[in-house]
């Protein structure tokens, strides 16, 4: 009885009716956006005249551009970085402020702080702590003697990258530690006290019990710091412009300079589909990973 | 919990209610029956947004029907952001621009408005110069209004000059003895702040014009000449040795063109090669103490060019209140708006009607060397098109930290790949 009247109430279309809002909106910012820029990347078009189909010119002039090269080396450069300092700085300060010490809550908010500013903000507060004459790096380095390795810290290519992919790393290592803190309240104290009883050290402990349970959330902790690798922008637009000479250049701020600045759309569309393949590859991976979780 | 999610709901509403809310007020504009006029300007520097705010605030005492959407956009976003204004179904309708080359280019797409009725009604075919009229014109039609131009020099303080014994150098082997003083006595000769690039480009203007002539820079600019000349190469390494020998601050790259004029006020610097625009930022210590020279001659048998931009203003073609546009355009062209322009931030004006004798010591001193001079370019980014001007600065700057005679030919080649690859179209 009870079965027959649940089965009447159930409308299919409901959900449809529910998702429909979502999903238009989803169209027409998401979707169409997107089979646009595809599109745009097979034409030449300057944002003014009507856009005039070229085929994959742009893509093969796109192989043929050092500065391409240099912002994809770069893209790699960062996720090479962002997959290993933070993670580890993240997960070392989680397994540290894991327990109800005094103050714990206090340095969680602390390091969780820099997350809240937006990038544009904290690239303009590296900016001036790496300014060469006003800034406090170099200010430090003179007033220890160590004036010689005092540098333009965004001006010289050879520091001009590291100094950005520092303050990047600088605000995701309090993203990773709230991550991991979330991942270990997954772990089973029981297994933990079990090890310690039957006489593993800490250290031992940590390596073949915790971290195997933090498996998980070390997966997405990963991914999502590939995909942010992929999407950086702001820090390089604010910091350095791509420069010294392209030299801190990666491939969102190239779309950028060759669409907004050198009003070559086609071409900018052409690198950013490039770049939408390369993050679609560690997308697809994220989300195989979290679907097999959720079964 | 309920309460957060009562907060949320409140700030939800709020940031959806906001455009509902501010649309309300745009009818109520509409209602008191005010006709409005939109206008986006560039000029972000704290002296010329004052300059810019008062003369749309006497504008609005004077026409008090007329209410102005007044938009100060920085530079550099202003530059990246006026195709999507001119294609848009309501663009601005009041813009501020460039002279020359880049207003041609919104011209002939038929994004600008023509205003021959406005110079006509205004009397400026008659009050405005002849180069100006021709500057404004396509096809005996007008559709720009240049208003200031100004000069550059290389600015230096006469108090640090007289403190070594230095005087204004006319010819290149004068100033390279300048610079030889200063790097004796521990100063940079030159200060420079290429964060932003362009600044590095007057240096490759200047040395062209003075090593090769005006008409190869021009001619370079309009993609007719080749980058892989020896003629570059020379002026290269001209400057690469300039570069070699520390005549300029450590790392200009870390510095906006603003951030570097500091150096000359401590005297860690002595010159700045830059635009007239320099006293709205040089700070009150040394205002006084600031004067300037042509930038000295290296071959005296070529003609002398200098850079003197020109800026102004257009109406967008799509404009939605071309009346109430034109109304406001005339104001800016008119002498007193010229003349409160030029008294306030020394740019000199356009319109032939403003009284000469008001120009200070300085501007005289702007207006004879650009009037000595042959030839007149606007500015690298302004001469040629963004595309190469964007590569080229790109190259200064790689050639700063790079200038061996290999290097140079290297850069050479890939900005001649790049000319070829722009103007081939």
């Amino acid at each position: 009885m009870g079965k027959t009247k649940k089965a009447k109430l159930y409308n299919p279309w409901a959900p449809w009716l529910f998702l429909a809002v979502p999903l238009l909106i989803y169209l027409v910012w998401v979707i169409g956006p997107m089979l646009y820029t595809f599109f745009l990347s097979l034409t030449k078009w300057d944002g003014l005249s009507a856009p005039s189909f070229i085929g994959i010119k742009n893509y093969r002039k796109l192989f043929d551009d050092p500065v391409f090269f240099i912002s994809l080396k770069n893209n790699f450069v960062w996720i090479a970085f962002f997959i290993t300092i933070p993670v580890i700085l993240g997960l070392a300060l989680a397994m540290a402020l894991n327990r109800d010490i005094r103050g714990s809550k206090i340095f969680k908010a602390l390091f969780y702080s820099p997350m809240v500013l937006s990038l544009v903000v904290c690239g303009l507060i590296w900016s001036w702590l790496y300014n060469p004459t006003q800034g406090l790096f170099n200010a430090v380095l003179e007033a220890v003697g160590l004036e010689h390795m005092a540098q333009g810290w965004l001006s010289d290519p050879t520091y001009a990258l590291g100094s950005v992919i520092t303050v990047a790393i600088w605000r995701q290592v309090g993203y990773v530690m709230i991550l991991y803190l979330a991942g270990l309240q997954s772990v089973d104290p029981f297994l933990v006290e079990a090890s310690l009883i039957d006489g593993a050290n800490k250290w031992q402990s940590f390596v073949h019990v915790i971290l195997p349970q933090l498996r998980p959330m070390t997966v997405v902790v990963v991914v999502i710091s590939i995909i942010d690798s992929l999407r950086a922008f702001d820090l390089v637009s604010v910091m350095t412009r791509g420069g010294p000479y392209n030299r801190t250049s990666v491939l969102a701020n190239f779309m950028y300079i060759e669409s907004f600045n050198n009003y070559k759309m086609g071409y900018g569309a052409a690198i950013s589909v490039i770049l939408f393949m390369i993050s679609l590859i560690f997308i697809i991976f994220y989300l195989r990973v979290v679907m097999q979780e959720e079964n | 919990m309920k309460r957060l999610g009562l907060v949320l709901m409140v700030v939800v509403f709020m940031i959806t209610a906001f455009p509902v809310f501010s649309g309300g007020q745009a009818e109520t504009v509409v209602e008191s029956k005010q006709t409005m006029v939109i206008y986006n300007s560039m000029n972000g520097d704290p002296e010329p947004r004052r300059v810019d705010e008062a003369l749309v605030a006497e504008f609005e005492t004077e026409n008090s029907d007329i209410e102005v959407v007044h938009s100060i956009i920085a530079h550099e976003d202003f530059k990246t952001a006026i195709r999507a204004y001119l294609t848009a179904s309501t663009p601005p309708d009041v813009l501020t621009w460039f002279a020359g080359n880049r207003a041609r280019f919104f011209i002939d797409k038929g994004l600008i408005m023509d205003i021959s009725d406005v110079w006509e009604s205004e009397g400026w075919n008659d009050s405005y110069a002849k180069g100006w009229q021709a500057m404004s014109s396509v096809d005996g039609k007008q559709y720009f209004l240049p208003t200031s131009w100004y000069w550059w020099a290389v600015y230096y303080r006469p108090s640090v000059f007289e403190k070594y014994g230095l005087t204004e150098p006319q010819t290149w082997d004068e100033l390279m003895n300048v610079c030889e003083t200063l790097v004796d006595n521990g100063i940079a000769p030159f200060t420079i702040g290429t964060k932003y690039r362009w600044t590095a480009a007057a240096w490759f203007d200047y040395l062209n014009m003075r090593i090769n002539g005006p008409e190869f820079h021009i001619n370079l600019m309009l993609g007719k000449e080749s980058y892989a000349d020896d003629r570059v190469k020379d002026v290269f390494e001209k400057w690469g040795m300039m570069i070699e020998k520390g005549y300029f601050i450590e790392n200009p790259a870390a510095y906006s063109w603003a951030e570097a004029i500091p150096f000359m006020a401590d005297e860690s610097a002595g010159m700045y090669l830059m635009g007239d625009f320099i006293r709205d930022s040089v700070p009150a210590t040394i205002s006084d103490d600031i004067d300037f020279f042509r930038f000295p001659i290296i071959d005296a048998s070529i003609p002398v060019g200098e850079d003197a931009p020109t800026d102004g203003y257009f109406i967008a073609a799509n404009s939605q209140n071309p009346e109430e546009a034109k109304k406001l355009l005339a104001k800016f062209g008119s002498k007193a708006a010229q003349e409160f322009n030029a008294s306030e931030l020394g740019r000199l004006p356009t319109n032939g009607d403003v009284d000469t004798s008001m120009f200070n010591a300085s501007q005289q001193k702007g207006i004879d060397m650009i009037n000595s001079s042959d030839f007149v370019a606007q500015f690298y980014d302004r001469d040629t098109t963004p595309e190469m001007a964007d590569e080229g600065m790109n190259a200064f700057m790689e050639f700063w930290d790079n200038h061996s005679a290999a290097d140079i030919d290297r850069i050479c080649g890939r900005l001649e790949e790049v000319r070829q690859e722009v103007f081939a179209q």
